[in-house]
């Protein structure tokens, strides 16, 4: 939990929960597990407001609660992890997946449960159905089972799963009668040291069987109908759905392999052609299933079954396939591997391989766009030759020596290249002392990494300053358009739509336009450093994995 | 020589500060030779960014070593290159329209958390009604979709607000189901509900207190918090009629009055 990644997640925090919350969450984020009396003193906020936002971190995920260190007896202690709060950078990937895969419908449920944290698949569905109702044509609903189908879809690709069931914290009667019976049995309350997976529940990806019949409703304007559908509601809420405490959560590690073999799959295409990248993305494919998400390569699969699996509008024949298979080996970035010659030749996907090579890419083209293209040769220089002293990193990198020494030294004080020292005497003379450069990939992402994280925090500051700026200007406008759609609503004359417009002045709509436009250009900006937050995690993430 | 250096995998920490783990190479083999042993102190003090550059090579190389910096480097350094612009295309911009709208959508949610704001630009009457609306919107929040449905099972009993509101409405049921739905129907605030909001919020904190008193010993501030509340309420309900006691003339203080002025007739 570095000072960067807090002061993220507080920012992060504070965007989407609010400024109680971000006390909250920050609190816990520095000083570790606590209870619930010492949050409420050392926060200093009153009971209630902290019962609450502890309510929300915990349904949300990003706080997990747990019996005292000192056993059962104890007050039971809060814990905030960095890593489910950073996520909350990636939700509009997220969305953007399930919709470009499972298309409208996806994309709702996936941003319902986002938005909630923990549902029950019944009121998502409901909510769903009523919000694509509003979004169709007059008279047209949509059916409550389409969007359960779609529902059962995502859980059985495992992009959703259930919230594990919970050892009963001072509750004896957790494992609530009405759930499904087939749900483990969980011993009660033995001490875990670890808070169990998700995983590790057999029936994590069961969907159950639910009864919801019913269309999804359309919101009436008028107010009559609104007083008559609340009255209906209130009727109609206690009816069960046969799947009470069960919530679903979204597998964001699922959605993380996704975009990893997107990734390799794109970086493909970008080096070598579109047909080499098809034969990836079906060797990807097909080892979905098979692979286990630490692994370091897929399952070898043969040429036969490649070719086999191909998709019909690829028709290349197998001499060719076999010439691509033998391209993509030979290929230094080295994504695809040879593992044997059966069936044809036993082909890999190097998935730890790749990512490691896609994270050099990435720190090769951040020294190359801060310091020039000469320094990225010395950089590239360095990773493959691993240790050079000053006199030969001259020679290879072609460079003259004067502009050698400024552009290492350049890198050495930002941090990009080590000096390693090797003495021939033990008194360290200089004169007899090998200097030699080098560049560790693993401490230098990670140190990226935390650039990352601070740039995101910056680029979220300044576009809360530049709001606070235009306060005044924002408000205006908004009133202005809130009289302006009323007067419509009500079915106004055309002067008067335009008197009310030039209430804003047009130097004023100038500033708003470049606010607006800056607005939109950091907010995308964050977008584009979370893709490199992304790889850069999974790189470190598989090095962990494999030591 | 240098293919032996490739070989020393362990990283070499600079010579200059004592205490420092080193290998050892000799004029024409390298062997591995533990000189001295680390100190954790030196060690922790070779942080991120903190790397000093002794310029030894320099020294020996003749030149002048760089001038030192004194102050810390500019909040804004200009740089040498500039950065690429953003990708833009259809993708980008969803993505960004899909941030913006999550945004907009969760400050409206109810897990969006606004402490009071208390507006003291001047003290107003309506203020002593307003707060406890404001707490009531505070406090009816309850994990779920909405308060009926809420999930208390899965959440540790200390952060329960509300435990058993759904029988204490219906114990007083019988005195409170009428006025309601007349009250919301006529649309006006009249002192009766008035009067039942602070019941309900005296009961809120009544059972409150007294969960608290059942579980450990909570601070004396939340305690002092809630007696300030039920001292103000207290005053209504101490005859436990329909009438604020403040408003109640009960005519003591009529004819003490007019003792000064015995001209006028007595009416």
């Amino acid at each position: 939990m570095t000072a960067q990644e807090v002061r993220l997640c507080g920012l992060l925090l504070q965007e989407h929960f609010g400024e109680v919350v971000e006390k909250v969450g920050t609190h816990l984020l520095k000083s570790g597990a606590q209870n619930l009396r010492t949050i409420i003193h050392e926060t200093g906020l009153s009971v209630d407001l902290v019962k609450k936002s502890l309510c929300v971190l915990v349904q949300h995920g990003a706080t997990t609660f747990s019996s005292g260190r000192k056993g059962p007896g104890s007050p039971t202690e809060y814990h905030t992890s960095c890593d489910r709060i950073l996520r909350i950078l990636r939700y509009p990937r997220y969305i953007y997946t399930a919709k470009t895969l499972y298309g409208d419908t996806g994309e709702l449920i996936i941003e319902e449960l986002l938005q909630r944290g923990h549902t029950t698949m019944s009121s998502t569905v409901k909510t769903v159905a009523d919000r694509l109702t509003q979004n169709m044509a007059e008279g047209r609903t949509m059916d409550y089972t389409e969007v359960s189908l779609t529902f059962s879809k995502l859980v059985e690709t495992h992009f959703l799963q259930r919230c594990p069931p919970l050892p009963g914290v001072g509750n004896k009667d957790s494992s609530a009668p009405s759930e499904t019976p087939a749900t483990p049995g969980t011993p009660a309350a033995p001490v875990n040291t670890a808070p169990p997976t998700p995983e590790s529940f057999p029936e994590c990806y069961k969907v159950p069987s639910v009864t919801l019949i019913g269309r999804g409703k359309r919101q009436l304007a008028s107010e009559d109908g609104e007083e008559q559908r609340s009255a209906k509601r209130a009727k109609m809420d206690p009816e069960t759905h046969g799947d009470e405490g069960i919530y679903w959560q979204v597998n964001f590690e699922r959605f993380h392999l996704h975009f990893r073999d997107q990734t390799i799959i794109s970086a493909v295409a970008n080096k070598l052609d579109q047909t080499s990248s098809e034969i990836v993305r079906t060797m990807l494919r097909m080892s979905e299933v098979t692979t286990s998400p630490m692994a370091t390569c897929t399952k070898p699969l043969s040429a036969n079954e490649i070719f086999r699996s191909l998709p019909p509008s690829y028709n290349i024949l197998r001499p060719i396939l076999d010439q691509y298979l033998t391209l993509l080996v030979d290929d230094p970035m080295e994504f695809v591997g040879k593992a044997g010659e059966s069936g044809g030749g036993m082909f890999v996907v190097n998935l730890h391989r790749a990512l490691a090579n896609l994270a050099r890419a990435t720190l090769e083209s951040v020294v190359q766009e801060r310091f020039g293209s000469r320094s990225a040769r010395i950089f590239r220089l360095l990773l493959r030759k691993r240790h050079l002293e000053q006199k030969q990193v001259e020679d290879f990198a072609m460079i003259p020596a004067k502009e050698a020494k400024d552009m290492l030294y350049t890198l050495l004080s930002q941090n990009l290249v080590q000096l390693q020292e090797i003495p021939k005497t033990p008194d360290y003379a200089p004169s007899r002392t090998f200097y030699l450069y080098t560049v560790n990939q693993l401490p230098t992402a990670r140190m990226l990494l935390q650039n990352c994280y601070k740039t995101v925090a910056n680029l979220i500051e300044r576009r809360l300053f530049e709001t606070k700026e235009s306060k005044r200007l924002l408000e205006k406008s908004q009133r202005i358009e809130a009289i302006l759609a009323s007067l419509q609503a009500s079915g106004a004359e055309p002067e008067q739509l335009t008197e009310v417009e030039e209430m804003i002045t047009a130097p004023e709509k100038q500033q708003l336009d470049t606010l607006r436009l800056h607005i939109n250009k950091l907010d995308s900006a964050e977008n584009q450093v979370d893709e490199t937050i992304f790889l850069l995690e999974s790189y470190i993430n598989s090095t962990n994995a494999s030591s | 020589m240098l293919t032996a250096a490739n070989r020393a995998t362990t990283r070499c920490w600079r010579s200059a500060s004592p205490g420092v783990q080193v290998w050892r190479c000799s004029g024409s083999a390298l062997t591995a030779e533990r000189i001295c042993v680390t100190h954790p102190s030196a060690m922790a003090a070779h942080g991120r960014g903190q790397r000093t550059l002794s310029f030894t090579m320099e020294t020996v190389k003749g030149d002048a070593p760089p001038p030192s910096v004194q102050q810390p480097t500019p909040v804004f350094p200009v740089m040498e290159q500039k950065p690429l612009p953003l990708t833009g295309g259809e993708e980008a911009e969803y993505l960004l329209a899909l941030k913006q709208d999550f945004r907009g959508a969760m400050r409206s949610l109810p897990c969006f958390i606004q402490p009071l704001v208390t507006n003291r630009d001047v003290e107003r009457y309506s203020d002593k009604y307003n707060r406890s609306e404001q707490m009531d919107k505070l406090l009816d929040w309850a994990p779920g979709e909405a308060p009926p449905t809420a999930d208390w099972k899965r959440f540790p009993r200390e952060l329960r607000v509300h435990v058993r509101k759904p029988a204490r409405d219906s114990v007083s049921a019988a005195v409170q189901s009428p006025p309601p739905p007349q009250m919301k129907k006529k649309g006006v605030k009249d002192k009766e509900e008035v009067l039942l909001k602070l019941e309900s919020l005296e009961k809120k904190e009544e059972q409150e207190t007294s969960e608290d008193e059942e579980g450990e010993t909570k601070k004396k501030q939340e305690e002092e918090e809630a007696e300030g509340e039920e001292e103000y309420d207290e005053e209504e309900f101490e005859e436990e009629t329909d009438y604020i006691m403040s408003y109640f003339d009960n005519g003591e203080d009529f004819g003490g009055d007019s003792d000064d002025n015995m001209d006028e007739a007595i009416y």
